[in-house]
């Protein structure tokens, strides 16, 4: 059994964003709950769609992965066979840089030609030579910045707990979007609900309009069970 | 598989059934023995509805067996759309139960004197041709319906739908599932307007009394398969992400790498995408009560099939494949996957194939016929096919004519096949496979990505530019290969990683007909299959200028990346040099 990341849902230890800011000046609304550990899955339209984070960046992508957010090595290596840097396909983790405002999506291994074409470093690479990532010929500066990051397929089971649990950043449409058509029982299984840090609850949220008028909502997850029964194996 | 069955349907009193020995075609399966045969034995002029085409359908060479995902089936003829030789496959049941009875091939010949429609009836006491013109103009979930009335379930049945009968060049040819509903389609080049053409409205296939096809060696035989499996199971592809999320698990990939077709090849990438994605889907199928995991014919153990639900829980369709879901969504602007399952269910009791009919739809929107993103016009649109109207036959008859009907300049076909959900100008190297394969655009012609394992012309550099058309020849071989053998051509990944699932495949295939088999025989038999293709094509006047994308591929650079398709001419046509 190899867990996907270092730490724990609940302390994160291997993770630096821990203090995740706002782009732009407009604060966002901070919506907290915790829910159990299968609802995950609710998330997935935010998760594939992307969302922000705040991280250093002007280091390559391998050290964003396993030096920031705490994500085991060889899972990156062996489960994130395909990566897209600003929608290049990424071949050398180690030496691609991340720069501020970049969006960075990972996925597992895909089928037919074109999942093998796309796959880091594959076989088939030089079919899309065209749209590979490259070295920067520019150097990037080393700083504290915003990524837009996409989970897809079953990383979103197996690395979705892990950034909501430090907390993103999604446009507020979006979550109202979510909240709109989540299903009645998943509502009532989000429990210690928080807006803005005063307790609340999700149908009165809904009800209340509370997303109107706001951009951005900072949405962190807490799951229940915390870690254990995302943590597949590889 | 000992026999092949003839059927010429111009005699006079009534078709009638020649049983041959294999002799020259013995050792063939799949598309092998299809192409082969066509290659032979029609003219490479012959009109394709006319009665010196042949349509062959042929399981692969380990149908039937106890092996693991061995049940595709090839059908083979001179193709109305492309006017090329065809090879299209597909699932369901009907490989697996033709080859129990000992069917190497049924070749049905000839053309009706009348225009009454038939059905022909195989079982283990031979081949029954009877007329019945009840079942006229009925689409296949209803004939499959009255004919199940009449045979039962424990039968596989084979039909097309009002689109074949009246020979529309998109036409396709049913395979009933497990559940027998009509969902697996020999959908490429119009072979279900050949069937029409020859007055065949349906072919019940029944093994009843018949056992599995025994292997040469059993034990080494069930050793093999087991690695087989395993080796299927333990790989990401094969054992987790096609299972959970089917083909369409590459809607959000190709829409990030910028090389997802939207509205009608104008962008790479559809704003609209998460929403149709494969994860999207599944996770729709699941709440809804359907299954988001499902096998297309018994003994698949991938099963990157599913079953799609209304909200309300009933069946709309079977899980709709990436390539319909891209053809009737992002290629239309359409970004609701409810609207996509109303037209597969469209397409699959019609029965076109969802590729062209897809493609064909976005073109009628390009041209102005309905607005891009107009999901009542699209249901519409395809509902007209299945009347048979003027507007209807012509859509039905794929993107190239639709293009041309309605003048329309950017056209995404070659040799009058539509593309395939991939755009070629951010992955150049898949469209040297679509400028040069001998079927006219089709992502599978170069699909079996095995060939760094099988070695086919020796090691390639992968990061070399110059490797891509190296690269596209040895992908067309192996995937030849693999057509032939009747194994589902998801297989590939495992086989390319897994050198012991690979080798597991030759066991299979070794100790079933008793003989070593190694990689260089897969390699001859992809290049004798290619090389019969490609020959057939050149004798009907096919040559290297057909062997190209079209024009605005290499004028029109798509965002994001900016490209144009940049391989040469020269690089195209060497392609098949070997
Ligand atoms: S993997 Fe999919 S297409 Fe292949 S045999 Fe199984 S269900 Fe059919």
């Amino acid at each position: 059994m190899r867990r996907p990341y270092i730490g724990t849902r609940r302390h994160n230890k291997g993770i630096v964003m821990t203090n995740t800011t706002e782009p732009d000046n407009s604060p966002p609304l901070r919506l907290r709950l915790r829910v159990p550990a299968k609802a995950v899955v609710t998330f997935s339209p935010l998760l594939q769609a992307g969302f922000v984070v705040t991280a250093r960046t002007g280091c390559s992508v391998k050290t964003l992965l396993c030096g920031q957010f705490g994500i085991d090595e060889e899972y990156v290596t062996r489960r994130i066979t395909t990566m897209f840097l600003d929608s290049r396909p990424v071949d050398k983790m180690d030496s691609t840089l991340v720069r501020d405002g970049a969006t960075l999506a990972l996925s597992c291994a895909m089928p037919g030609l074109v999942g093998a074409t796309l796959r880091r470093g594959g076989f088939y690479a030089a079919f899309r030579e065209g749209i590979s990532c490259r070295e920067e010929e520019s150097p990037v500066r080393p700083g504290i910045g915003s990524l837009k990051i996409k989970l897809f397929n079953l990383l979103m089971g197996e690395l979705g707990p892990l950034f909501l649990g430090r907390g993103i950043i999604v446009a507020a449409s979006a979550m109202e979007e979510l909240l709109a058509g989540s299903s009645v029982e998943f509502l009532a299984s989000c429990w210690e609900v928080s807006v803005d840090t005063a307790p609340a609850q999700v149908t009165a949220m809904i009800k209340n309009d509370i997303f109107k008028g706001r951009e951005k909502v900072r949405l962190t997850v807490l799951f229940d069970p915390p870690v254990e029964v995302l943590e597949d194996d590889l | 598989m000992d026999k092949i069955a003839r059927i010429d349907m111009s005699t006079a009193g009534g078709p009638t059934v020649t049983m041959t020995e294999l002799g020259e075609y013995a050792g063939l399966g799949g598309r092998a023995m299809t192409s082969i045969i066509i290659a032979t034995e029609v003219h490479p002029l012959a009109h394709p509805l006319g009665a010196e085409n042949k349509l062959v359908i042929a399981p692969g060479m380990l149908s039937g067996t106890a092996g693991a995902m061995t049940g595709r089936l090839s059908v083979g003829c001179k193709s109305p759309l492309t006017g090329t030789i065809k090879e299209s496959n597909a699932g369901g049941q009907a490989a697996q139960v033709l080859a129990r009875l000992g069917y190497a091939a049924i070749i049905l010949e000839g053309k009706p004197p009348t225009d009454d429609l038939h059905k022909i009836h195989i079982s283990k006491d031979g081949i029954k041709i009877t007329v019945d013109n009840t079942l006229r103009l009925l689409d296949n979930y209803p004939a499959v319906a009255k004919l199940r009335e009449e045979y039962g379930d424990k039968v596989a049945y084979m039909t097309i739908g009002s689109a074949g009968e009246r020979k529309l060049l998109a036409a396709s040819i049913a395979c009933t599932d497990p559940e027998l509903r009509p969902t697996r389609h020999c959908g490429r080049g119009g072979v279900g307007a050949v069937m029409g053409a020859k007055g065949i409205k349906a072919i019940i296939i029944d093994d009843a009394g018949m056992k599995m096809r025994p292997p040469k060696d059993p034990e080494r035989y069930r050793d093999a398969n087991r690695k087989f499996v395993e080796g299927l199971r333990k790989h990401p592809v094969t054992g987790e992400g096609l299972p959970a999320y089917g083909t369409n698990i590459l809607t959000n990939i190709l829409n990030e790498a910028g090389g997802y077709p939207t509205r009608n090849f104008k962008s790479g990438v559809y704003e609209g995408g998460s929403k149709l994605s494969g994860e999207a889907q599944a996770e729709l199928e699941i709440k809804r009560g359907g299954k988001a995991t499902h096998g297309c014919h018994r003994g698949c153990v991938i099963q990157c099939s599913g079953i799609y639900n209304d909200a309300d829980g009933n069946y709309i369709t079977k899980q709709p494949e990436y390539e319909t879901v891209w053809s009737h969504g992002g290629h239309c602007g359409i970004d609701d996957l409810d609207t996509v399952a109303r037209l597969d269910y469209l397409d699959d009791n019609i029965g076109v194939d969802t590729i062209d009919m897809g493609v064909a739809i976005g073109v009628a929107m390009d041209a102005g016929v309905i607005p891009f993103g107009d999901k009542e016009g699209a249901i519409r649109l395809v509902e007209e096919v299945g009347k048979g109207t003027p507007l209807g036959r012509i859509l039905g008859s794929g993107a190239a004519i639709t293009g041309k009907v309605f003048g329309v300049e950017r056209v995404p076909v070659v040799k009058d096949q539509a593309l395939p959900a991939y755009d070629p100008r951010p992955i150049q190297g898949i469209g040297v496979t679509y400028a040069t394969t001998t079927q006219g655009a089709d992502h599978t012609a170069g699909y079996a990505i095995a060939t760094n394992i099988l070695k086919v012309g020796g090691d390639v550099d992968p990061l070399k530019t110059e490797g891509q058309v190296e690269l596209s020849r040895n992908l067309q071989i192996a995937t030849a290969a693999i057509d032939s053998t009747g194994m589902c051509l998801f297989i590939a990944f495992a086989i390319m990683d897994q050198p012991e699932t690979f080798q597991a495949l030759l066991d299979m295939l070794g100790s079933f007909y008793g003989i070593t088999m190694t990689g260089d025989d897969v390699v001859a038999l992809g290049k004798k299959v290619l090389s019969a293709e490609r020959d057939f094509n050149k004798r009907a006047g096919f040559t290297a200028a057909h062997d190209r994308l079209p024009r605005f591929f290499y004028t029109e650079a798509i965002e994001p990346h900016n490209q144009v398709f940049q391989i040469t001419d020269e690089e195209l046509d060497s392609v098949f040099n070997w």
